[in-house]
């Protein structure tokens, strides 16, 4: 009987299984361009272009470097962009005139070119105003929008957040190799700034409202255990205008890449967008450029204007050892074994009678905020 | 019979013959007034001291009105077979043979006796009761028997007439469908109807009927027809089941039918089939008839040349059955005990039947046996079912009942601790009442309910339901004309709830409930044509879902999409015409009205603008029973066959149709959560036609049946979905639907063989299904707009499935299916785009997953085969998948640390065995 059973088991098991599934054409050597850009007309382009790369590998990013690329508008006139880094192009202090209509033209090294859709520049609305709600767990920034024209009617967002946040403990003494000496003003490593820019497809549409009004469009939420609100918070948010085709195009990249596959997903489709080869019109080219006017705005979040019941969890486990130029116990020197090879960091001095004894110490990741961020103050920062 | 006849004849010819005269002394005098020949004969007998010697079968017609005084027995005889074919001869040792046609020679020497007036009957005046005489119906059981139909008269009027009847099982009483009545040399037939009900034009006089039905022994009747009339017909089964394996209703019916792509199965051959669990599956059974695919194993929807799964009607007993399947689709729904026989319409899909896009399966239960209380009984691995029937009222009243349920929650206890808290369960019951109000009315209730609970690994549950309940009257006006009416209530719904978050607890309904009623006439209008009309009417009502927290602590915010009604009514007129012997043309029209009906509240979207949520410029709410959409269209059924040879015929067809129910799915596999949408202003209903040729090939004395058939197909205003459209609970649907065409095509080739120690049938299809999105309003499109290979697009497809006869006790099924793998879209790429990875998709269904190869074994022993005993049983033991191969059934992608990786499900990627015992009583 007992064997019977398993036996049984052993059927009910075989009869679903899951196993590694490796189609073979996940690995293809074929890659796809991939064009990243608005041709803005009142501030710098930036077009990013890259290749894809296979599933498997570990970088994400292909760049495509050595392109020529050109705006063009449709009174003949063109404007070069140089590479500013591996695969990013720019073009700077070219003021395009917003009645006209735009393309990109896109020599790659390989001799291949490639051309968008022309498009009519979209004047874009300014951001009238970026506010938050205060949720039981966090807070959600919302943006309002409107065109006094009614002609917007399409809008993308993105943002750079920037945020000031400090270590677990601030550390007034440092290693200089040698010896523990006091942290000298200019070295402080307790207060960072740290930015992040947006991952997420913003979007927004008054396509169904009688009036072109864009009310409380959400942009981002942070939770309320958050460090980018546990002193100050910034976003800088950029509004787009779109035309119905490109708020299409995001609508769709949005809804087919924001979520990897399941058995119960809806089946995926495939993304294009205006850009086309010249010579060979069905090759694959993922994005979309439109033009037009970008408009920006920063606010400002400071923590006093939060719940108080918002409280911070700081990422790491931190605990606060103490490093003895002579262990009690051990006799061990804990400073020299510990803190000047920058284990450790100390935080401050102990004494026995009037000497230094030793330091409070703690791991880098619990002292150092330049390993999550930045001690340069931004420049639009206000305290 | 000719062997007697020979007997005689020899013997006769050793006699000596005599003169008539010699016997003339004796003198008879008699009055006979509608004597039968045994009165007749036993008269004159006891008179005398002559010895009659005859075949009373071939006498039975013959009624005797005589009044004679004195004459010798050749002129008694004379004066009794007066215009009659009958004659007869006296020997010397007075032995007088009365024959029929052929006189018996007494004596060598010829032309002695002369044979009395051969002359062809004189026309008399005789009344033409063509009207339906009320008599009792004969029970026609014995071969040799000559039975007389109609008003008997002297002579027999020149003409047609017509017969109309019943064929019965002579055991249960139970109606025999699909059976075929033909006269022997001529290309007249009928088949019987789903209640056993036949009618046929013939010439009056003397007929040999052959009767053919499928399990049942071949049998004939001889008939005299003198005027219209009723014949019931009482045929055997073949007892020894395992000798013949019929996969069509007839021999010949697949050359003579006017229908293409029609497969009718018994459940005899259903049951040969292995199964992954040992039951007999009906819907296993569909899935390898050529032209049938599905996007994999243990999957609820199968999809018939090119259509999807919600294109299938599937009625049991007339009622539809929204969800035909227990179990994540491991069993069909339909109890294998109860089942009598399916049919699947792939292509001629008769006027009465509408509302979906691509077949019929329509699933008849068997009637409660007439006569005797009998039952069965199953026992399986995970499974056990019940049936009992028996008469209520002796040949007049039975019932039939039939119960499944599982009890496969042990097997779920017995795995790992995280799986151990899954509890998985089912049953269905069936319920069938006929009975006979008299002897032209009928009437038949067919009750059914199903339910399947389950909670997987998680604390959500899962229980979906089909109940349905269908009356039916069948009256009979008269031979020719007679009428089923029927009203029934069809429900389906499911329930989800979650109770593992006490804070977002939920409970989540939907249901959809349709009244039908409808009445078909079928009017045998002459031997040339057979009218169908009638009109039906389902009203639906459909919840499409209900939302609510579940528990005091839930803050789920209740929700419910407004509940949807509407009428779909159809009338429709067919006719079968048998143009010569060899052309039949049946032709029809169906014409759908469908009216949308509110309360309701309907956006309206700008013209000529994608269908979403920026275009909508406002909303009109309409109160209740308004009507706020009409949809009208006709449906064309036509096809034709004409016979080349006696087995050999081509066919060709046409037909459109309409469908106004959807179901909305776009996940590749049916899901628990899927629901039904109606037609509205914004989703127009799905349409469809198709064109089909066929060739039709027996040999071997009709026990080889070849076909080939091909096919094209269009659909149009199929639904697809926008990418990431959230079916469930969406307030606004149209927004997400895609309308998309399609078209099909194919070739079937199919072989079968029906009788023999090996029989079974092999299959291979090629086919194809593209469909194409190019709707510029939609939105967006898919494979920018360009045809791309449906979900279930296989293009070859093999089936292979055989029963081998050791002995009549043992016998071996084996069954091969091979198929290319399904098409599906895979990642192929990924790159960084505003801000975060993505992942690049290949073209919608540009790959294909691993092809798909599965054989099964199974041996069916059975008890002896004495007929009278107590109880039969049987044995099948078997194995499915022998070789273990592991076809994938879905692909999925998942990031686990940074990498992409891809997955394959399996289902039953081991030999799994199974055992299954049948008792019969």
């Amino acid at each position: 009987m007992k064997n019977w059973k398993i036996w049984m088991l052993a059927v009910m098991l075989a009869v679903a299984c899951k196993k590694p599934y490796n189609p073979g054409v996940i690995n293809s050597p074929q890659s796809y361009l991939i064009v990243e850009g608005t041709i803005v007309t009142n501030d710098v382009t930036t077009v990013k272009l890259s290749k894809t790369v296979n599933l498997s590998s570990a970088t994400t990013t292909n760049p495509v470097t050595g392109a020529v690329l050109t705006v063009e508008a449709d009174n003949n006139s063109s404007y070069a962009l140089t590479e500013q880094a591996a695969g990013t192009y720019t073009l700077t202090g070219a003021s395009l005139d917003i009645t006209r209509k735009y393309r990109l033209r896109i020599k790659t090294a390989d001799n291949k070119e490639y051309l968008s859709d022309f498009e009519q520049a979209k004047a874009t609305p300014p951001i009238d105003s970026i506010g938050y709600k205060i949720l039981s767990n966090g807070i959600s920034i919302y943006a309002n929008s409107h065109d006094p024209n009614n002609n917007t009617r399409y809008y993308r967002f993105d943002y750079t957040e920037t945020w000031k946040f400090h270590s677990k403990y601030q550390s007034n003494y440092m290693s200089n190799g040698d010896s523990i000496i006091a942290r000298p003003q200019d070295q402080m490593i307790y207060y960072c700034f740290a930015n992040n820019t947006s991952s997420t497809i913003l979007l927004g549409s008054t396509a169904k409202l009688t009036q072109d009004v864009l009310y409380q469009t959400p942009i981002t939420q942070i939770a309320g255990n958050s460090e980018k609100i546990e002193i100050k918070y910034s976003i800088l948010l950029h509004e787009y205008g779109l035309s119905a085709d490109a708020y299409k195009f995001w609508g769709n990249l949005k809804k087919n890449t924001e979520q990897l596959g399941s058995i119960f997903d809806a089946e995926p489709s495939q993304i294009s967008g205006n850009i086309h080869n010249i010579k060979d019109p069905a090759e694959v080219v993922v994005g979309y450029i439109s033009s037009g006017t970008v408009q920006t705005k920063r606010v400002f979040i400071s923590n006093q204007d939060l719940p108080t019941t918002f409280l911070t969890d700081y990422p790491y486990d931190c605990g606060i050892d103490s490093d003895w130029y002579d262990h009690p116990k051990t006799h061990i020197n804990d400073v020299a074994v510990v803190l000047i090879p920058k284990q450790e960091i100390p935080i401050s001095a102990f004494s026995v009678g009037f000497a230094v004894a030793g330091y409070t110490a703690s791991t880098p990741a619990c002292i150092d905020c330049t390993l999550r961020g930045s001690t340069q103050q931004p420049d639009f920062w206000k305290n | 019979m000719r062997r007697i006849y020979l007997a005689i004849f020899c013997f006769s010819v050793f006699l000596q013959a005599v003169s008539a005269q010699q016997n003339k002394t004796k003198l008879f005098s008699v009055n006979f007034q509608q004597a039968t020949i045994s009165q007749f004969v036993n008269e004159l007998e006891s008179k005398s001291s002559y010895h009659f010697y005859y075949d009373p079968a071939l006498f039975d017609s013959l009624r005797v009105t005589l009044q004679v005084t004195d004459k010798p027995l050749g002129d008694v005889l004379d004066l009794a077979f007066k215009k009659t074919a009958f004659t007869y001869a006296i020997s010397r040792q007075q032995q007088v043979f009365l024959t029929k046609g052929r006189q018996i020679k007494t004596e060598l020497a010829p032309g002695f006796l002369q044979a009395p007036g051969n002359a062809p009957p004189t026309q008399t005046a005789v009344a033409d009761y063509t009207a339906d005489v009320e008599r009792k119906v004969p029970d026609a059981t014995t071969e040799n028997k000559l039975y007389e139909i109609g008003v008997k008269t002297n002579t027999i009027k020149p003409g047609k007439a017509i017969l109309s009847g019943y064929i019965r099982d002579i055991k249960s009483g139970e109606a025999v469908t699909g059976a075929s009545i033909y006269v022997a040399n001529t290309k007249t037939g009928a088949a019987t109807d789903q209640f056993g009900y036949f009618s046929i034009t013939l010439p009056r006089g003397r007929q040999t009927l052959l009767v053919k039905g499928l399990g049942m022994k071949d049998t004939r009747r001889q008939i005299i027809l003198y005027t219209d009339g009723k014949l019931i017909i009482e045929m055997q089964e073949q007892i020894n089941a395992l000798k013949e394996v019929k996969i069509s209703a007839d021999k010949i019916a697949n050359v003579r039918s006017a229908e293409l792509g029609v497969t009718h199965l018994d459940i005899k051959n259903i049951k040969q089939i292995p199964t992954a669990f040992g039951e007999a599956d009906v819907l296993k059974v569909v899935l390898t008839l050529p032209g049938v695919t599905s996007v994999g194993e243990a999957t609820t929807g199968f999809n018939v040349r090119g259509g999807a799964a919600d294109q299938n009607l599937i009625l049991l007993d007339g009622a539809t059955i929204y969800n035909p399947a227990h179990f994540f689709g491991f069993f069909a729904a339909f109890n294998p005990d109860i089942v009598k026989d399916i049919e699947l319409y792939k292509s001629s899909i008769p006027e009465k039947f509408g509302g979906r896009l691509s077949s019929v399966l329509d699933i008849t239960n068997r009637e409660g046996n007439k006569k005797i209380f009998t039952g069965s009984a199953g026992i399986g691995l995970l499974t056990s079912r019940l049936n009992i029937e028996g008469p209520i009222i002796k040949d007049k009243t039975s019932f039939i009942f039939g119960g499944r349920t599982t009890y496969s929650d042990w097997l779920l206890k017995l795995l790992p601790e995280s799986y151990k808290h899954s509890q998985a369960s089912f049953y269905d019951f069936n319920l069938g009442i006929s009975h006979q109000i008299n002897e032209k009315n009928n009437i038949y209730l067919t009750g059914y309910l199903s339910k399947d609970k389950f909670k997987l690994n998680s604390d959500t549950a899962y229980s979906y339901s089909n109940k349905n309940i269908v009356l039916k009257w069948k009256h009979n006006f008269n031979n020719k004309l007679y009428s089923v009416i029927s009203a029934g209530i069809d429900r389906y719904q499911y329930d989800i709830s979650s109770t593992a978050n006490p804070i977002t607890a939920y409970d989540l309904g939907f249901n959809i409930t349709q009244s039908n009623f409808k009445s078909d006439f079928t009017y045998y209008l002459s031997n040339k044509h057979t009218l169908n009309f009638g009109l039906s009417s389902i009203l639906y009502n459909v919840n499409p879902g209900t939302f609510e927290p579940n528990g005091v602590q839930s803050l789920e915010r209740p929700d419910q999409v407004p509940t949807e009604k509407a009428l779909e009514s159809a009338l429709y007129l067919g006719d079968k015409y048998d143009v010569t012997d060899n052309l039949t043309i049946s032709a029809g029209v169906r014409y759908n009205i469908y009216n949308y009906l509110g309360p309701q509240t309907i956006n309206n979207y700008a013209p000529n603008l994608p269908k979403d949520a920026a275009n909508i410029l406002d909303s009109t709410a309409y109160g209740s029973g308004k009507v706020i959409k009409t949809y009208s269209a006709p449906d064309i059924r036509i096809s034709a066959r004409y016979l080349l040879s006696g087995d050999m015929s081509i066919k060709a067809g046409y037909n459109t149709l309409h469908q106004y129910i959807h179901l909305l799915s776009n996940s590749t596999s049916i899901s628990p959560t899927d629901i039904y949408k109606l037609s509205d202003p914004n989703i127009r209903p799905e349409n469809g036609d198709q064109v089909s040729l066929g060739f039709f090939k027996n040999a071997k004395a009709n026990t080889i049946e070849m076909s080939v058939e091909v096919y094209y197909k269009r659909l149009r205003d199929y639904l697809d979905y926008k990418s990431g459209a959230v079916l469930l609970l969406n307030h606004h649907i149209e927004q997400d639907i895609i309308n998309t065409q399609g078209k099909a095509y194919g070739a079937e080739f199919l072989i079968k063989k029906t009788e023999g120690k090996l029989n079974g049938w092999m299959s291979y299809t090629y086919s194809r299904t593209f469909l194409r999105q190019d709707d510029p309003n939609a939105g967006e499109s898919i494979n920018q707009g360009k045809y791309y290979p449906a979900n279930y697009d296989k293009p070859h497809s093999f089936n292979f499935s055989g029963n081998y006869r050791f002995t009549h006790r043992y016998s071996v099924s084996f069954d091969v299916a091979y198929s290319t793998g399904r098409p599906i879209t895979l990642p192929i790429a990924k790159y960084e785009y505003a801000g975060s990875e993505r992942v690049f998709y290949s073209d919608r269904n540009a790959f294909r997953i691993p092809d798909y190869f599965r054989s099964d074994f199974s041996i069916i022993i059975d008890g002896n085969h004495r007929v009278h005993q107590f109880f039969h049983s049987s044995w099948t033991v078997g194995v499915y998948n022998i070789t273990g191969r592991q076809n994938a059934y879905s692909t999925f992608f998942t990031e686990q640390s940074g990498v992409i990786s891809g997955y394959k499900l399996s289902i039953f990627a081991a030999p799994i065995p199974f055992i299954n015992y049948n008792i019969r009583f």
